[in-house]
């Protein structure tokens, strides 16, 4: 094992008036950092290609995750997939990232334009051995992993985009290359990254596409940990040992809660300078306590941040909201989602006195549901999570 | 003199944001910039009088719609 990670992120936009997509993307987590990515593209849109290349990508991950050779897979899709009563076949595509242990990837492609690999800001070609299996001409490439490599899988709906609208032949492959490079050096996470692909993909169709479009990112990392306080011990004797232990951690430190801040300054003998600046969104003011990377208000802003990253999970039509707002829950969501990879935290039982009061939608219940609320989303997105309460 | 409005979650919610944008725009209507320094603290312990605002030493309750009157009365009476 290495300290490397993959950071996987998707996002499609549906053939124009469909309900469906036809496109699909499977995930499946082995042990010690191995994943198997499938991006699957069915003949046709709406039902038909949906229920295609949800079978295909989720017979093709089950079968490469339990070691199988491709020629079994293939074959075994030739022989389960329907026949397109009109067509006279049973198709769809097929791209299959296999992460080995952060190591190594194994790449497969079948039929979707070939993968952009990205190393060190620029797209690379890389070696691709064809096979024949079934009569279908397969690619396998094989590609050790360096951090800040990034595989970017598509369906034809991104290269088809804006043909005889914006293009005359569509967005080419290699400018969709380019405009990817233009984002490595901002730091967004594999997500977001997919979303702005599908974005201008659906842009360039003037919001009409003609075709489902998907992109799927992988982003190989370091690993990055983060350690976040929010609220105090239910017993206050217990101070002293939680601030000890969370300040002993490796990597940032970000503390949620005004009376937090004040028992982590008074371990540290430092003061909690408060800023006056109300910026957007809602949030309260930020601090600074010296020694501490970033200091926020608790409940307000951690609601925000939920707000923020189930959003992140699933239409991802807020991230232009925390990559560019400096207000405290921002801040805390570009920490969580962008930079870190291992988040510890360590959450403080204690009922606030001045909290329990039936005019204010603040309480202890709320308090809990909302670390688990934000643990869960975080999970989602990738990121190894850890919880002590005190 | 120290001007200092909570900013904690409950005096968030009771418009400490309005209070702090009418405070400074009546210390800069009022010239006070030099005798009054205005600053923020999270939470003060005492919510339920919130939004709480202290002059030195001394605890006051304010909302966004008495702002005026307590810096009528209370502020510029003691400079």
């Amino acid at each position: 094992m290495n300290d490397l990670c993959a950071e996987i992120g998707w996002k499609s936009v549906n053939h124009h008036g469909e309900q469906l997509c036809g496109d699909h993307v499977e995930v499946i987590e082995k042990k010690n950092g191995s994943y198997v990515i499938v991006l699957a593209d069915g003949l046709g849109s709406g039902v038909k290609a949906s229920i295609l290349s949800t079978l295909t990508s989720k017979i093709i991950s089950t079968m490469i995750a339990e070691g199988l050779p491709i020629e079994d897979c293939v074959a075994t899709i030739a022989d389960t997939l329907p026949v397109d009563k009109v067509r006279e076949v049973a198709y769809s595509t097929f791209t299959i990232i296999n992460i080995k242990e952060n190591s190594a990837a194994e790449l497969i492609q079948f039929d979707n334009p070939h993968i952009i690999f990205i190393r060190n800001g620029d797209a690379i070609p890389y070696a691709k051995t064809e096979m024949n299996i079934g009569g279908k001409k397969i690619f396998r490439s094989e590609i050790k992993l360096r951090e800040n490599d990034v595989f970017i899988a598509m369906s034809d709906g991104c290269p088809h985009a804006g043909i005889g609208i914006s293009y005359n032949f569509g967005w080419k492959t290699e400018d969709i290359a380019k405009y990817m490079e233009g984002l490595m050096s901002i730091g967004y996470t594999a997500k977001t990254m997919s979303t702005m692909l599908v974005d201008e993909c659906n842009r360039l169709y003037g919001g009409k596409p003609g075709d489902d479009a998907t992109a799927c990112v992988v982003k190989i990392r370091r690993r990055v940990p983060m350690n976040i306080l929010f609220g105090p011990p239910a017993n206050r004797d217990d101070c002293g040992r939680m601030m000890s232990l969370f300040f002993s951690k490796a990597g940032k430190h970000i503390i949620c809660g005004g009376t937090t801040s004040a028992i982590a300054a008074k371990w540290l003998n430092k003061t909690v300078r408060t800023s006056l600046n109300f910026e957007n969104d809602g949030v309260p003011p930020i601090a600074e306590i010296d020694g501490v990377d970033l200091v926020t208000e608790g409940v307000i802003t951690i609601s925000k941040v939920i707000e923020y990253a189930e959003d992140h999970i699933g239409e991802n039509k807020l991230y232009e909201k925390w990559e560019h707002y400096n207000n405290g829950a921002a801040l805390i969501s570009r920490m969580l989602f962008e930079e870190a990879t291992d988040i510890n935290f360590y959450v403080g039982r204690a009922v606030n006195p001045a909290h329990q009061n039936a005019e204010l939608p603040l309480n202890f219940n709320m308090k809990m549901q909302l670390v688990q609320r934000l643990t869960e989303s975080l999970k989602k997105m990738g990121k190894q999570i850890k919880v002590s309460y005190f | 003199m120290k001007l200092t409005v909570c900013i904690g979650s409950s005096c968030y919610i009771k418009g400490s944001q309005s209070v702090v944008e009418r405070l400074q725009e009546l210390i800069a209507e009022n010239k006070l910039e030099n005798d009054i320094d205005l600053c923020g603290s999270f939470c003060m312990g005492r919510c339920r009088q919130g939004v709480c605002v202290t002059i030195d030493d001394d605890t006051f309750s304010v909302s966004p719609e008495s702002t005026e009157k307590f810096f009528e009365e209370e502020v510029k009476t003691r400079l």
